[in-house]
């Protein structure tokens, strides 16, 4: 473990580690645009220059590695000029894109011109043309003039990914990001170059000019697309969600995430939900619904009725309403709707699984918890000989992943009572007649929760925003179901004194709907 | 607040005051009804009154040379403006030198306060404030100006040009 100090400060770093990671441990802020925590060291930025004493010149520290009582400093006016000058050579062929450019707002060079620039530019000479809006692939669009040659994508799809289809070509000043020749970027992870792009050439087509960035607020979630629960952020504001992007968490996802994933937010957005609940074909708010399906679970034999989940709520929900059908309804018909079996165990060797619920241990948990054995075959049976009379369904959130949803269905729908409990809208839901009862749900951004990942590790997440404000969460379904009304949590008394107890101090009050990095710019 | 009070005898004569005040409506009276092309009143709706050219009035989208939109959706105006009465749709454009465009640019103009922050944030001077400060209206629906609106009203005759120019500018490769 040696030692060293940086900025006078003395810090003890893992044997190994170069200087740019000893100054992440240190906390010092340090220029830098290629280097990135999980890729390799390219070292040709030239930005993150540092002065070791001893040493007469600057050097890099993302490819120099700390030796013991290495004295290092970059405040230095020596390391501030050079990277001022390195800064104006990047700058040299850089457009001012910036008011089209999908990256203000997020963009490294707006950052370190802030910080290590500001100075007057004394380029005479004309700008180098590139090809602007290049077409990458399905998801990713590029714009060369603005590429600061980085080559952070171009490693990401060597190392990471695997598939090598970035490559830089040219040379000089004419140099240019591109694929090669009939190489689409079409891979599940493409969309990771556009996050560790530290300018705007590689945006994401999803994304593109839809929002500026300054207008999004972000919250910290777990990924709803499969079962390796990616750590995400999920941007939003109040016209609905806009886009997700990983979070760094070693044990799951490391830097990255798969693009199916990062489609996870459409089926949150409200032209995608169900906003009314429908009781036997009349319209209503979704607790009164779920209040008078309860007339129809009262007067059933336990043994009638059967529930239906799908791995896409949390462990407290299926807590919640396994007991309250094991204990209110007496029944231990309680059944898994396993969506694409065949390809359940599948795995691409990278993040994303073939199970794509965020929750399928969570699930089995309180299943094997109350003792439930029941498999398919039994309600498939009880539905075609009719014992079953009252079906109720936690139906999917992200209904892409069920491609069999139209034939269940139809299967379910068999039962005399069918009570649909699901957050999206459905056409072949919606149309169907007769003693069917539909209640809107709330996702995975709305509620408060754990879900436990392939490997059994629990992440809890926490409620982001509310989309649908009206929507049960699977709690709350229950306890309407077995007729009981809904409790406020009241855990103090009203008002105390005149403390609140979460009482948002300034570091929070940051984070505030209409100040949040508004004036920044 | 103090009230200064005359009470001097000379203010009793309140005659010569009034005598003189009316001469003066009466001067006023004969020069209009003699010499009308010298009336210091405007009738209104007829008769306008210009102010200069640098008066901040009714918002104005700039075009190209070719009549197209000048604004690029950045959303600088609508993140710097106090009164939030600015709401943008930003599209992706057909031609990729032109990239980004809006498809819809509002301003309630019920809410702006005619700061003229909007113009100041304005990288491309795509709006500007105009000279006209006529903002009469039936209904509410008629006070949110939309695209068509705030660029090609017929009093514009088809646009105002700005005097920067993309295409020059990238000819001598800005």
């Amino acid at each position: 473990m040696p030692k060293c100090t940086i900025n006078g400060k003395e810090v003890e770093v893992k044997e190994g580690s170069s200087i740019i990671e000893a100054m992440q441990v240190s906390g010092d802020r340090i220029a830098h645009y290629c280097w990135h925590p999980g890729l390799s060291v390219a070292g040709v930025c030239r930005l993150c220059v540092v002065e070791i004493e001893g040493n007469p010149r600057v050097q890099i520290a993302c490819n120099t590695m700390v030796t013991e009582g290495m004295k290092i400093n970059n405040t230095s006016e020596k390391v501030k000029d050079t990277v001022k000058w390195g800064l104006d050579f990047h700058l040299i062929n850089h457009p001012l894109d910036c008011p089209i450019c999908d990256q203000a707002g997020e963009c490294g060079l707006q950052d370190q011109y802030m910080e290590y620039g500001k100075y007057d530019p004394e380029m005479a000479e004309a700008k180098v043309k590139k090809h602007k809006v290049v077409d990458l692939g399905p998801t990713v669009v590029l714009d060369s003039e603005r590429c600061i040659l980085c080559s952070r994508c171009v490693r990401f799809t060597e190392e990471v990914s695997k598939t090598n289809e970035l490559g830089l070509f040219n040379r000089g000043d004419r140099t240019e990001i591109g694929t090669h020749d009939g190489m689409p970027l079409d891979n599940n992870y493409s969309l990771n170059t556009v996050d560790i792009c530290p300018v705007g050439a590689l945006t994401s087509k999803d994304f593109r000019f839809r929002q500026r960035v300054w207008y999004l607020k972000d919250g910290d979630s777990v990924c709803n697309g499969c079962s390796t629960g990616c750590n995400i952020k999920v941007y939003y504001n109040k016209e609905g969600l806009f886009r997700i992007k990983p979070v760094y968490n070693e044990k799951v996802n490391g830097h990255w995430m798969c693009d199916s994933g990062r489609n996870a937010y459409k089926f949150v957005n409200r032209e995608a939900r169900l906003l009314k609940g429908v009781a036997r074909g009349v319209e209503m708010a979704p607790g009164a619904a779920a209040k008078n399906a309860n007339e129809v679970l009262k007067n059933t034999a336990g043994d009638a009725i059967a529930l239906v989940l799908t791995a896409q709520y949390t462990l407290e929900e299926y807590e919640a309403i396994i007991k309250t059908f094991v204990e209110e309804f007496k029944t231990k018909k309680v059944f898994f709707w396993i969506n694409n079996k065949e390809t359940f165990d599948s795995f691409d060797g990278l993040l994303s699984r073939g199970d794509k619920n965020p929750n399928t241990k969570g699930l089995l948990k309180v299943m094997e918890k109350h003792g439930i054995t029941a498999t398919w075959n039994d309600l498939s049976a009880g539905l075609a000989n009719g014992s079953i009379k009252t079906v109720v369904v936690a139906g999917p959130e992200n209904q892409v992943v069920f491609p069999e949803y139209a034939e269940r269905l139809k299967e379910l729908s068999k039962a005399q009572n069918l009570i649909w409990m699901q957050s999206g809208k459905n056409e072949a839901l919606s149309a169907l007649t007769g003693n069917v009862w539909i209640i809107p749900m709330k996702t995975f951004v709305e509620k408060d929760g754990t879900f436990i990942n392939y490997s059994g590790l629990e992440q809890k997440i926490k409620k982001v925003t509310t989309v649908v404000s009206e929507a049960l969460t699977l709690t709350e379904a229950a306890l309407l179901l077995a007729g009981k009304n809904l409790a406020m949590p009241m855990t103090a008394p009203f008002m105390p004194t005149n403390q609140r107890p979460d009482q948002v101090e300034l570091e929070h009050r940051k984070k505030n709907e209409f100040v949040f990095r508004r004036g920044s710019l | 607040m103090s009230v200064m009070q005359n009470n001097s005898e000379k203010s009793k004569w309140y005659l010569p005051g009034v005598l003189g005040g009316l001469s003066v409506t009466m001067k006023h009276m004969v020069t209009n009804l003699l010499n009308r092309k010298k009336m210091m009143t405007l009738n209104y709706p007829e008769e306008k009154y210009d102010y200069s050219p640098r008066f901040k009035g009714n918002h104005v989208l700039t075009v190209k040379k070719d009549g197209s939109l000048r604004c690029t959706a950045c959303m600088l105006c609508a993140t710097n403006c106090p009164a939030e009465c600015i709401k943008i749709v930003a599209a992706e454009h057909n031609d990729p030198a032109v990239e980004k465009f809006p498809i819809a640019y509002e301003i309630d103009i019920l809410r702006c306060v005619f700061c003229g922050f909007c113009e100041e944030a304005c990288p491309v001077d795509a709006i500007r404030l105009g000279p006209e400060w006529q903002t009469p209206a039936v209904n509410g629906g008629q006070f949110i100006y939309d695209i068509n609106h705030l660029a090609y009203r017929p009093n514009l005759k088809g646009g105002i040009q700005t005097h920067v120019d993309d295409e020059e500018r990238h000819k001598q490769g800005i």
